[in-house]
């Protein structure tokens, strides 16, 4: 399976991808709006910066995932392609998924009304090839079989 | 093979998607004394105050065709009462026998209620299934007064819930704080203000030793001599092992049912796995109950797996929580609360930080606020990792990837090291 590889002797801190993937999961997929009119949704990727290394990290979409294992009602799940996601509707924003996952790429969306909502990289289900890795000017994030 | 599994939740449930990962043939037959799918224990609270009900989806640990798709037969509202582990079949309430080549015992826990005076009167009520859920739902709108005896996890919780729903509730907690175990004094008193804002009365340091009333609970009698008028009684004072149908069987047990690294009990044929085992304790390296809800799937997952001959090993586990009362989050793992060990911790604004180190391993963290790179603590925990060179990051609000030493990154990046 796919995965996003992170390349980071080429990654220069432009945030591209974080953009990128603003956009895909907006409503509107339109950068202007989703920025600007529309809730921004929360970059799934996020980059990290100690001179002079910086990356950018998302989910590993790992095998056997620690942040399934830890839900407590199946929001966190594998989809029909064997990526990792969350299921918005059932998300109740208890945070064990946080606690579980190894990689720290799970972010916490706390805009809604009763529950919160576990947002990470759903290796973007809409794209043959995911935002970020389109946007990245430098390719030091790569789309490959790990 | 025909494989049996008493109890319908989270260690019987993960049981079953690793046996059909792989064994698409064996007949797998789960028993429960609870006539609903797989539901979400965490969520109890919530449903008792109406954020959410059964007709949500939300509510329930797995879909509604789970059991067809996996091709699992259900023996719903029906109790095991006996194992017979020679003639290898278990006794329903019915006087039913079922017969099984694997069984796996995933009963779950119950809850402890100390000896007191008057816990039989009516508005006296527990809070671990949906059956008391529903009592305690259903008597919602009589209550005036809860007095919600102790502050562990579930009694914070429903205190929280029902404070926020407009009840007067009083929270007695035996110990100097609540969240004892899994929470020092500083990360407590967050939790402390956040109760106390929300209109609960907290009383430390005490405990109930009698209910008093009629019919209806009127009145709660503390160790101290103090009394409080309440018409409502919630008693989350912990849960044990539900040992009661193994007790009289040769199954081995200590505190819960003891089981080997596959997750086997004493008798080849007998699995156990979930709140009702005791396994093994990495952080303190001994056996023990740890009911929490991540390691009941890890360990269902391993005795699926080992029911269907995987071989596959259970590499411990240690107690990771993560709260969220009022508008703070909290999680907690491994030792928190000790004076033998090293101790890095920082409070700051909204945030609170401490970590607990013994021979250059990371054996407990509490993070406050921050919450979002907590399971990366979790894997060094977990994975005994030399933190004598990363540990003096961990206190930096932005602690992350970029702190790892650029060869142990990339691999860890690439999933060479899991
Ligand atoms: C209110 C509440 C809040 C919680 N919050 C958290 C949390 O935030 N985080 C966390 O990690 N954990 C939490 N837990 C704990 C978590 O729910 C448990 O660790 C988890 O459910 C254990 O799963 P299990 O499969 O081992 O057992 P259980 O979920 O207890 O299920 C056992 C099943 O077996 C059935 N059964 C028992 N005896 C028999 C019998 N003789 N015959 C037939 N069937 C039987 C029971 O009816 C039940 O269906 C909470 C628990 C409660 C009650
Ligand atoms: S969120 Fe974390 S634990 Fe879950 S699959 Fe992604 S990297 Fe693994
Ligand atoms: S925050 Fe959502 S996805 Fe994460 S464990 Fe809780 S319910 Fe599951």
């Amino acid at each position: 399976m796919k995965i996003v590889k992170i390349n980071e002797d080429n990654c220069i801190y432009c945030h591209l991808c974080e953009v990128a993937c603003v956009v895909e999961h907006s409503q509107s997929k339109d950068i202007i709006k989703a920025f600007k009119r529309e809730e921004k949704p929360t970059a799934r990727c996020g980059v990290e910066f100690n001179y002079p290394l910086s990356l950018s990290v998302m989910c590993r979409h790992c095998d056997d995932a620690p942040c399934m294992e830890a839900c407590q009602n199946g929001a966190m799940h594998r989809d029909d392609r064997g990526y990792v996601v969350v299921n918005e509707d059932k998300c109740v924003g208890c945070w064990m998924c946080v606690m579980a996952c190894p990689y720290g790429v799970i972010k916490r969306d706390t805009r809604r009304d009763v529950w919160g909502l576990s947002t990470k990289c759903d290796s973007c289900p809409d794209r043959d090839v995911p935002a970020c890795v389109e946007a990245c000017p430098n390719n030091a994030l790569m789309f490959e079989e790990i | 093979m025909k494989i049996v599994i008493i109890g319908n939740s989270v260690a019987g449930i993960n049981a079953v998607e690793a046996v059909r990962e792989k064994d698409k043939i064996s007949e797998i037959k789960v028993i429960s004394d609870e006539q609903t799918r797989a539901y979400s224990h965490p969520l109890l609270p919530n449903f008792v105050v109406g954020d959410v009900s059964r007709a949500e989806e939300r509510f329930y640990y797995r879909e509604r065709n789970f059991y067809e798709k996996h091709n699992v037969k259900t023996l719903l509202g029906r109790r095991a009462v006996k194992i017979f582990p020679k003639n290898k079949y278990v006794e329903l309430d019915n006087e039913e026998k079922v017969d099984y080549d694997k069984l796996l015992i995933a009963c779950g826990g119950k809850p402890f209620v100390p000896s007191m005076k008057g816990v039989e009167l009516n508005g006296v009520h527990t809070l671990t299934n949906i059956k008391a859920a529903d009592k305690l739902k259903a008597d919602l709108p009589n209550i005036e007064h809860c007095v919600v005896v102790g502050g562990g996890l579930i009694g914070s919780k429903i205190a929280e819930k029902l404070a926020k729903k407009g009840v007067k509730v009083t929270l007695v907690e035996l110990m100097r704080r609540v969240l004892f175990p899994v929470l020092d004094d500083a990360g407590a008193d967050y939790v402390h203000k956040e109760l106390k804002n929300l209109g609960v009365k907290l009383v430390l340091e005490d405990s109930v030793v009698e209910l008093k009333g009629d019919k209806r609970v009127k009145e709660v009698v503390l160790s101290s001599g103090k009394t409080i008028k309440a018409n409502s009684v919630i008693v989350a004072v912990g849960v044990r092992p539900n040992l009661d149908f193994v007790a009289d069987s040769d199954i081995e047990v200590n505190k819960g049912i003891i089981v080997n690294d596959y997750m086997q009990t004493n008798i080849d044929t007998i699995f156990a796995a979930g709140d009702v085992v005791e396994a093994y304790d990495i952080v303190i390296s001994q056996k023990r109950p740890i009911p929490i809800l991540p390691l009941a799937a890890r360990q269902g997952r391993v005795a699926g797996l080992n029911i269907i001959d995987s071989n596959v090993k259970y590499k411990g586990g240690f107690p990771t929580n993560s709260i969220t009362i009022g508008n703070i989050s909290f999680i907690s793992m491994g030792i928190v609360d000790s004076d033998e060990f090293e101790v890095l911790k920082i409070k700051k604004d909204g945030e609170y930080r401490k970590f607990l180190i013994h021979d250059d391993k990371l054996i407990g963290a509490i993070l406050v606020g921050n919450i979002e790179k907590a399971g990366m603590f979790n894997w060094m925990i977990q994975n005994r990792f030399d933190v004598s060179w990363i540990k003096d990051t961990f206190l930096n609000s932005d602690f992350g990837w970029k702190y790892f030493n650029k060869a142990f990154r990339v691999l860890r990046l690439d999933r060479k090291i899991k």
